[in-house]
């Protein structure tokens, strides 16, 4: 403590947070200047860069000073020991290994075969992500792609097929051309059954030339219904696996219907494939905003004391899309609203924004704690539940359709295109707290947000100056993840003048604004992290089970009971059962407010 | 709330239904006469009347009132109303019917010529007052723009001899209020004399500005900033005022006194004491009052190890010479008076222990700006530490109260920049009041001149609050005279002396102002 001799009062030292930020401050020696992460053209190196910038712990320690590794805890699970043999840059005397590293990353490939790439979501997401990373040098030097599909097409059919969907980013797109022709030279395409180990075998055969006897490390993004998940994970994992390097899996929702079903694909899974092969994706946890939410509430001081039910009042989750199905309801009405965004996207923004502070960054530390925070929520309940369809409604002259107009609704589909629910978590950090979502197609507007509301100010000074109703006067902390991306805190402020009059304004920041680049889309990140063998924004299975037993009781019943949704016009602002649930609970919807500034 | 005159009818009911009397009834039957004594300075015309105006065309004033003007100059009324009409300027948000209310206004502007110490004069002058209050209830409100030598005569003269016979007298005085503790307490002792405490208004300017007003707004009417308001998780707190020009010609005044009680006595000291204070009781004036003479009276005297003072000194700058201080023909070529200090100040108590309260103030600096910052602790056990390199002082958040110019709050936080790598950046949650409120923020005067005639007493100076605030500087300032420390030089339109970032060091403290980027 004799850092603290220089400072001024002797009872400092009976303060915790002073003293770890000023042995903090001092401990620090080694510098961690903010890898750019592009600032490399694109040569052997750049694949080790881009590690460095994400979360692995594997940091490049610059100056050989003893690092501090953030997970202390022995548990040596398969992931961190691939993770160790992978990035085995974890300390200073490691360090000198970097020349290997780079050999190494001479001597690798990695394949990515996207099985479906006739898909829609192949077409529209993977492939331009793809061109995007390596147009931004985050791919390995020797990277080839394989589509598949049981179309029969050409290799050159393929390329055009994708070149028509590749786009540059907007804020550099000098040589976009060139790179797009590079790019198009290692792509290539295979037909095949998705049930067949032989053509998967072919498959194989093809990629092995392509590999040319490097290292070679290959990457499956199933791109497919999932009735046909586990006949392709099996052929690509029995006949296509790499023989020396890494193989891995990602997969996309749905995962399954309900507890069962998902238990019943996670164990067929994992007969082919451990559970450090399969990438479950979930595109939201993709998004920057998403990303950003524990830069927040970590990286500042000023969040993470508020960050418990003593200041928060309630806490919203809302998604709202404002179009309908629009002829392409058949998956959907097998599915509905709270399977296809709740259930998966909103619960997992929830469990990041709940979840304690985690040991380190590293993925397991943080699926951990999001784990925890599943498993000490109760499972929905039915009246905690209020659920919608939208029906027709003619604006302007334009009639727009009901869900069940969609031809590939059935007639008398009873599936919610809109859903509300509260849920809470009964731990010692949120019991209490609602936290509520809300999920709907065919709204008014386009909308992924998460609301925070604040408490009430005990003993507010200014009480009279904000009439009956407390609720419009508390403090709200909004963090817009889309459209145009932004995070503003209203607070309550003095309207200038001679009076006294107070209103809301907001703190904010807006992306477009602050920061000119485009924002990449979430799946660049994924697919890069899901290379780099970082499993954070993947979801876990006993994650995926947590998540499951939350839901599945209440779907059912709702199947069984053959509930009704309430119907609400076509790009309205969706059924005002909403708002009873949740003022059932005291909370006031904040997307819904009078104000603009909503 | 202790019964005193001043506390008279002030819960909130009370106050409103007696602003509803006095609009209803009182007012037809009552009257309000300002005397601006001093009438012909510079404060008077640039702010005083410009200020009234602004007040009559906002409806604020009272039914009845009229406006004197007072000074040794022997002008006409005409004379005076011809003055005052080349300042007054029309709020730009609404310039409607500006030229009218402006004549009218004008029409209620009188002048009486008289010496500041003859009562004679001021016996003149209330018969002036009482031929056009007509009868009805008269309010006086004097509103002293004078010299600090001859406030005690002014007083005594307007007290004896106009004083209202049936309303209330209150006074303005602008500061100086003393050199120092005891001449500070000699004037207060001599204007008890004649008036009581509750006659009293002392103005701090500073008090009245938009974002002053608002920091109270912002600590106890939104949860989460109290929350944060301690030494939990406050590191330090930053009071800074610059002017971007020197005393031009005018130092003689500013000699005698320095840039510390010019500015750092008085109006930092004042907005750290409302930063600082404990939770009211109520936003009543003595509520308020109370509390902020508890923080003043936790502090420890300034000692002379946690000052830093400068002087400007002359500097060539694009072909152009700025002068030095000592070049004006108003200073004495010697002098040591302060034209830029730097001080370190501590609030012995629970909330506040250990947290150094910086303050700079200086003349001919490199900009105009007076602002708040408050830079918080680093984040304990922070997950993202190696994202900011060795510096983790930049890495903290920072909330920035500016005051002036281009009024703004806004709040430093880390934030992922967009992109696939994780590197974090500091981004501003921003309110710029320029783009939120379109209309013009009034003038601090106006709503000073307002209080006061309400009687409302938040924004103005009591005496025990005064004595703690020089008892904090005196020591300091005589220790500064007795062993005539010269200043740092620094050159017009600089950063300051670095003297400053030395003290700042010393508690372990950055400057939030001149950081390398755009602050």
């Amino acid at each position: 403590m004799s850092t603290f001799s220089s400072m001024h009062s002797p009872s400092y030292s009976h303060s915790f947070i002073c003293s770890s930020s000023i042995n903090e401050k001092k401990n620090q020696r080694f510098v961690f200047s903010s890898f750019p992460r592009f600032s490399v053209p694109a040569n052997a190196k750049v694949f080790l860069q881009c590690q460095a910038n994400s979360h692995q712990n594997a940091v490049l320690m610059q100056d050989g000073a003893v690092a501090t590794k953030v997970s202390p805890v022995e548990k040596e699970t398969p992931i961190e020991k691939l993770k160790s043999e992978l990035l085995s840059v974890t300390s200073s005397n490691e360090w000198d290994e970097k020349a290997g590293f780079d050999i190494n990353e001479n001597e690798s490939t990695v394949s990515i075969t996207v099985v479906g790439a006739s898909g829609d979501l192949a077409k529209k997401k993977i492939f331009p992500a793809l061109f995007a990373l390596y147009y931004e040098g985050c791919l390995p030097k020797h990277f080839t792609v394989y589509g598949y599909a049981r179309s029969k097409m050409t290799d050159a059919e393929l390329r055009n097929m994708v070149s028509k969907t590749l786009t540059c980013r907007i804020d550099k797109r000098e040589n976009c051309g060139e790179k797009m022709e590079e790019f198009l030279k290692r792509c290539f395409y295979h037909s095949g059954q998705y049930d067949s180990e032989e053509n998967f075998a072919q498959l194989d055969k093809k990629l092995k030339e392509h590999e040319g006897g490097k290292v070679s490390n290959r990457l499956f993004y199933l791109s497919i219904p999932p009735n046909i998940f586990i006949d392709a994970v099996k052929c690509a994992s029995s006949s296509a696996s790499s023989g020396n390097g890494w193989t891995r899996v990602i997969v996309e929702k749905p995962f399954g219907r309900d507890s069962d079903s998902s238990a019943a694909l996670t164990k067929a899974l994992k007969q082919y494939l451990t559970e450090d092969q399969i990438f479950r994706i979930d595109h939201y946890l993709g998004k920057e905003l998403v990303e950003n939410l524990s830069v927040l509430r970590f990286s500042n001081l000023i969040f993470e004391p508020l960050w418990s039910r003593q200041y928060i009042r309630n806490v919203q989750l809302i998604f709202s899309e404002d179009f309908g199905t629009e002829g392409r309801g058949g998956y959907f009405d097998h599915y509905g609203i709270i399977r296809d965004i709740m259930q998966n996207h909103l619960l997992q923004i929830l469990a990041l924004f709940a979840m304690e502070t985690p040991v380190s960054l590293d993925a397991e530390d943080i699926r951990n704690e999001k784990v925890k925070v599943l498993r000490s929520m109760r499972p929905l309940q039915l009246e905690d539940v209020v659920i919608g369809q939208y029906k027709s409604h003619s604006k302007g002259g334009v009639t727009y359709p009901a869900y069940t107009d969609d031809k590939t609704v059935p007639k008398d589909s009873l599936t919610p295109t809109f859903a509300a629910a509260a849920l809470f978590i009964d731990n010692a950090r949120w019991d209490g707290v609602p936290f509520l979502m809300k999920a709907g197609k065919a709204l008014h507007n386009k909308r992924a947000e998460i609301r925070v509301q604040f408490r009430h100010v005990p003993g507010n000074l200014y009480n009279r100056n904000f009439g009956t109703d407390l609720d419009q006067a508390t403090n709200e902390l909004v963090i817009r993840v889309q459209p145009d991306e932004a995070i503003y805190l209203k607070i309550n402020n003095k309207v200038p003048g001679l009076g006294m009059r107070l209103d809301c304004s907001n703190l904010n920041l807006h992306y477009a604004a602050r920061y000119s680049k485009e924002i990449p889309d979430a799946y660049e990140r994924l697919l890069l992290d899901a290379i780099e063998g970082e499993r954070r924004l993947f979801i876990r299975s006993d994650e995926l089970d947590a998540a499951w037993s939350l839901f599945t009781p209440v779907l059912a019943e709702l199947e069984e009971q053959k509930i009704m949704p309430e119907y609400y016009p076509y790009g309205s602002r969706g059924p005002v059962g909403a708002h009873y649930l949740a003022a059932r609970y005291n909370v006031r919807w904040g997307d819904l407010g009078l104000d603009q500034s909503a | 709330m202790d019964g005193s005159p001043l506390a008279k009818g002030i819960n909130p009911e009370e106050q409103e239904e007696f602003f509803i009397d006095i609009l209803d009834k009182e007012e037809a039957l009552s009257t309000l006469s300002i005397t601006v004594v001093g009438a012909s300075g510079d404060l008077a015309k640039k702010k005083i009347f410009p200020a009234l105006f602004a007040l009559y065309y906002e409806d604020c004033l009272p039914k009845n009132f009229i406006v004197f003007g007072y000074a040794r100059t022997k002008l006409t009324d005409e004379e005076l109303r011809n003055i005052i009409s080349t300042t007054l300027t029309c709020r730009i948000d609404k310039r409607e019917n500006c030229k009218d209310k402006m004549e009218q206004f004008l029409k209620r502007c009188f002048y009486h010529s008289g010496e500041y110490n003859s009562e004679e004069n001021f016996a003149e002058l209330d018969s002036k007052l009482k031929k056009k209050e007509a009868g009805k209830l008269s309010n006086r409100l004097f509103y002293l723009s004078i010299p600090p030598n001859i406030f005690v005569d002014v007083v005594r003269c307007a007290s004896m001899m106009a004083s209202s016979a049936n309303g209330w007298t209150r006074v303005i005085v602008e500061k100086p209020f003393g050199r120092d503790s005891e001449s500070s307490a000699e004037l207060t002792r001599c204007l008890k004399k004649y008036l009581t405490e509750d006659q009293i208004f002392r103005i701090d300017h500073y008090l009245g500005k938009e974002l002053v007003e608002n920091l109270s707004v912002l600590r106890f009417s939104n949860l989460i900033f109290e929350p944060l308001w301690s030494r939990n998780y406050i590191r330090n707190v930053q009071f800074i005022f610059s002017e971007d020009f020197g005393t031009e010609g005018r130092g003689g005044y500013f000699d005698n006194y320095g840039i510390i009680r010019d500015i750092m006595q008085n109006h930092l000291l004042q907005i750290l004491a409302l930063f600082a204070m404990e939770t009211p009781v109520s936003l009543d004036a003595e509520d308020i009052r109370n509390e902020k003479v508890k923080v003043l009276r936790s502090m420890k005297p300034l000692e002379l190890e946690d000052v830093i003072i400068g002087q400007y000194k002359g500097h060539n700058k694009g072909g152009r010479a700025y002068p030095g201080y000592t070049d004006d023909s108003t200073v004495p070529k010697n002098s040591i008076t302060p034209t830029f200090a730097a001080a370190a100040l501590f609030i012995n108590n629970a909330r506040w222990d250990g947290v150094p309260f910086l303050m700079k103030a200086g003349k001919a600096l490199h900009r105009k700006r007076a602002e708040i910052r408050v830079q918080f602790r680093h984040v304990p056990g922070n997950l993202y530490k190696r994202n900011f390199g060795t510096d983790l002082d930049k890495a903290t958040n920072e909330l920035v109260l500016r005051v002036q110019p281009d009024e703004a709050i806004y709040l430093k936080i880390n934030n992922k920049v967009p992109g696939l790598g994780m590197r974090l950046d500091r981004s501003d949650l921003n309110l710029l009041y320029r783009a939120r409120y379109p209309t013009e923020i009034p003038d601090a005067y106006e709503r000073l001149l307002l209080d006061a005639i309400a009687g409302e007493r938040r924004l103005f100076i009591r005496s025990d609050e005064l004595d703690a605030a020089w008892s904090l500087f005196t020591p300091l300032l005589k220790e500064l005279e007795a062993k005539k420390i010269s200043p740092e030089l620094y050159p017009y339109g600089s950063r300051g002396p670095v003297g400053a970032h030395y003290l700042a060091a010393k508690y372990n403290v950055r400057w939030g102002d001149v950081g390398g980027e755009d602050d």
